[in-house]
């Protein structure tokens, strides 16, 4: 899971990292200016009803001689006239007098305990949600205490703070997405150059460019510059490391063959002594060369057709057959594509035909497939075979056959060798009806 | 048989005459690319051997110049570079087959009489003509089963008319394949080796035409 989340693309981290903020600060900031927004209005009523209620305290009086409450002038809002308006006012003592608002009409609002100033909210006539103010007043020639009320529908602030809230999360839906969408593209045109570096660098590994494009931002840029270096470098070091292989095996080869002429010319028991250890010296020249010149399995590689790669060892391998009488056939299938090294291919193809072309009776045949992501060459020969332990033999280090056979060397053995060196595996097996089939099983990189 | 081996390095060029000339074959060095240019065109050989690495230009260049004016000489190539890569360019040049550094002189005598061979037709590696057989991979000579010893200069002029048989071979041909370039015989030796070699291998099996030359009689003796 953790290596999962490590491996996450880029574009993926950042939009879901915005996606969360997004989601998370936005509705954050919608509710806190929602709750104010409430207080305020419900802040802003309760001043409106404070001054309604102060109003009625100044305008309320008792007339002693009809014993009743008097209100001299009516509160200007016609709300208070009109019936069940949910605006109300209404002055009661503790017995039997009474005053209200008309909108009351033949119903009245319970008074609460309290002596101050109290706010509180409480249901009305017709089930209406009321907020009410009251307070206590004493009148100079009355004895009871007074409570004068004043009452407002709340439906009304609810809808406009529901008004509001629909408003404000609209806006901040809006706003959510346009983020999105602006981060989308932010993240679209700020990746942009990495996905150029990345798309270069697949042409690179399909053989299709040769260095990966720098004309990039000067972050990338200096990453693009070093890959290519390093791609230079690798291909310089291998160049460097088989001409200097090639230029070692021509100043070694030719003193060793001047002195295996000659060795020829000495007396038969010094002759053995001299020519087994030219031949140890060559082996061992030709095993180590062999090795130095492989590049071995490459990070970046051009894919290229297996036939073609092989063209020019088959056409040579043919030609060596005609001049020896034998039939060479060539099954490579047309379009097979392969991701290696083309000299170590040439060159375990090669050493394994030509050791077929010397053992063969009449004929070499050279196949090749694609079995389970592995490339699978097979080069049989109707010669005599090989007995268990020289199969062996010929799988070890500098396993040298047949020495009368001539030309048969290390061939076999720096063909496992070079297998090796690709992970792969060279196996020695029978043809049906007499002669060998040396089969090679190389992995094929995973397509890019 | 008479071969062209072109080697610059001298130590090598001796050694491989000398081991050559013991197996009967008749070599001539160049040591450089221009040298062996100018005897590959003025001179006759039965085959070439061909070092890679010449002081003046590859061996494949000089090859392939060869190749384009139409000399089709069987050549082997001699090379301290083993890799595929070098081989096949040897190939695509135009060569024959291929002996690396180090090698035997027996593996270069095998390959060069199978060269020489097939040059001139022969599948197998015995040719026979009438009751004579001649092994080109062992260098014996029998008549009807029976081994004929035969001295170095008596194989060669043998040979050369076993491989062009039934063709009537010229002195004047005999003359560029079987003998040294510097040392001319006069056409008396010739006529003694071939008298030698009748009476070795029977009075019918070399024929004298007049005028023209020799020839390897397949006829009566045949079984």
């Amino acid at each position: 899971m953790a290596a999962r989340l490590r491996r996450l693309p880029i574009a993926t981290r950042m939009l879901v990292s915005a996606l969360i903020m997004v989601l998370l600060v936005l509705p954050a900031a919608g509710g806190l200016l929602s709750w104010n927004f409430r207080e305020a209005v419900n802040a802003a009523f309760d001043k409106r009803l404070e001054s309604l209620l102060n109003v009625v305290l100044a305008d309320v009086s008792y007339d002693a001689r009809t014993d009743a409450l008097v209100v001299s002038r009516a509160l200007g809002d016609s709300r208070f006239d009109s019936v069940f308006s949910g605006w109300y006012w209404q002055v009661r003592d503790d017995g039997e007098r009474v005053l209200a608002s008309r909108s009351l009409w033949d119903q009245r609002l319970a008074v609460s305990q309290r002596r101050g100033l109290t706010f509180r909210t409480m249901t009305g006539p017709r089930e209406q949600s009321l907020r009410v103010l009251e307070r206590d007043i004493r009148l100079p020639n009355l004895n009871d205490a007074l409570h004068v009320q004043v009452a407002a529908d709340l439906t009304e602030v609810e809808t406009q703070i529901a008004s509001f809230q629909a408003l404000l999360w609209l806006s901040l839906a809006t706003l959510g997405s346009l983020l999105v969408a602006l981060i989308a593209l932010q993240v679209r045109w700020g990746l942009e150059p990495l996905r150029r570096v990345e798309k270069s660098l697949r042409a690179v590994e399909q053989g299709r460019q040769a260095s990966v494009e720098t004309d990039l931002p000067k972050e990338l840029a200096r990453l693009a510059g070093a890959i290519n270096t390093v791609l230079e470098r690798d291909g310089r070091l291998i160049e460097r490391g088989r001409t200097a292989a090639g230029n070692l095996a021509h100043a070694l080869k030719t003193p060793v063959a001047v002195l295996t002429t000659l060795a020829e010319r000495l007396p038969q028991e010094q002759q053995q002594i001299m020519q087994a250890e030219l031949k140890r010296l060559d082996d061992a020249v030709r095993h180590h060369l062999a090795r130095a010149s492989a590049a071995g399995p490459v990070a970046l590689g051009v894919e290229r057709k297996l036939n073609a790669v092989l063209k020019p060892v088959v056409d040579g391998i043919n030609r060596l057959a005609v001049r020896r009488g034998l039939v060479f056939e060539e099954r490579l299938p047309k379009n097979l594509q392969v991701r290696m090294d083309a000299q170590d291919l040439q060159e375990i193809v090669g050493n394994l035909l030509e050791n077929a072309v010397n053992w063969a009776v009449s004929s070499v045949v050279l196949e090749a497939s694609i079995k389970n992501s592995e490339l699978l060459i097979s080069v049989t020969d109707d010669g005599p075979g090989m007995s268990p332990e020289s199969r062996q033999q010929a799988l070890s280090r500098g396993g040298r056959l047949d020495q009368s056979k001539p030309g048969s060397g290390l061939g076999l053995s720096i063909v496992s060798e070079l297998v090796a060196l690709h992970e792969g595996k060279l196996q020695l097996g029978d043809r049906t009806g007499g002669g060998l089939c040396a089969q090679v099983l190389l992995p094929l990189p995973p397509a890019v | 048989m008479k071969v062209l081996l072109v080697e610059d390095d001298e130590a090598l060029a001796s050694g491989l005459t000398l081991a050559l000339d013991d197996a009967g074959v008749l070599v001539e060095v160049a040591g450089d690319g221009r040298s062996a240019d100018f005897l590959v065109s003025t001179e006759r050989y039965d085959a070439i051997i061909l070092d890679l690495g010449l002081p003046d230009g590859n061996g494949t260049q000089w090859l392939s110049a060869w190749r384009d004016r139409g000399n089709e000489l069987p050549v082997l190539i001699l090379t301290a570079r083993d890799r595929w890569s070098d081989k096949a360019a040897g190939f695509s040049a135009g060569a024959d087959d291929y002996v690396t550094k180090p090698f035997e002189t027996a593996e270069i005598l095998f390959r060069l009489r199978a060269l020489v061979r097939r040059a001139h037709g022969h599948a197998h590696p015995v040719i026979r003509v009438g009751e004579i057989s001649l092994d080109t991979h062992s260098a014996q000579v029998t008549r009807a089963g029976m081994p004929v010893a035969l001295t170095a200069q008596e194989f060669r002029l043998l040979s050369h008319l076993v491989h062009a048989a039934p063709r009537v071979v010229s002195r004047s041909e005999l003359t560029e394949h079987v003998y040294d370039g510097d040392a001319e015989p006069d056409s008396n030796v010739i006529d003694v080796q071939v008298s030698r070699l009748r009476r070795k291998l029977g009075s019918h099996s070399i024929e004298t035409l007049r005028g023209q030359g020799y020839r390897m009689l397949a006829g009566v003796q045949a079984r």
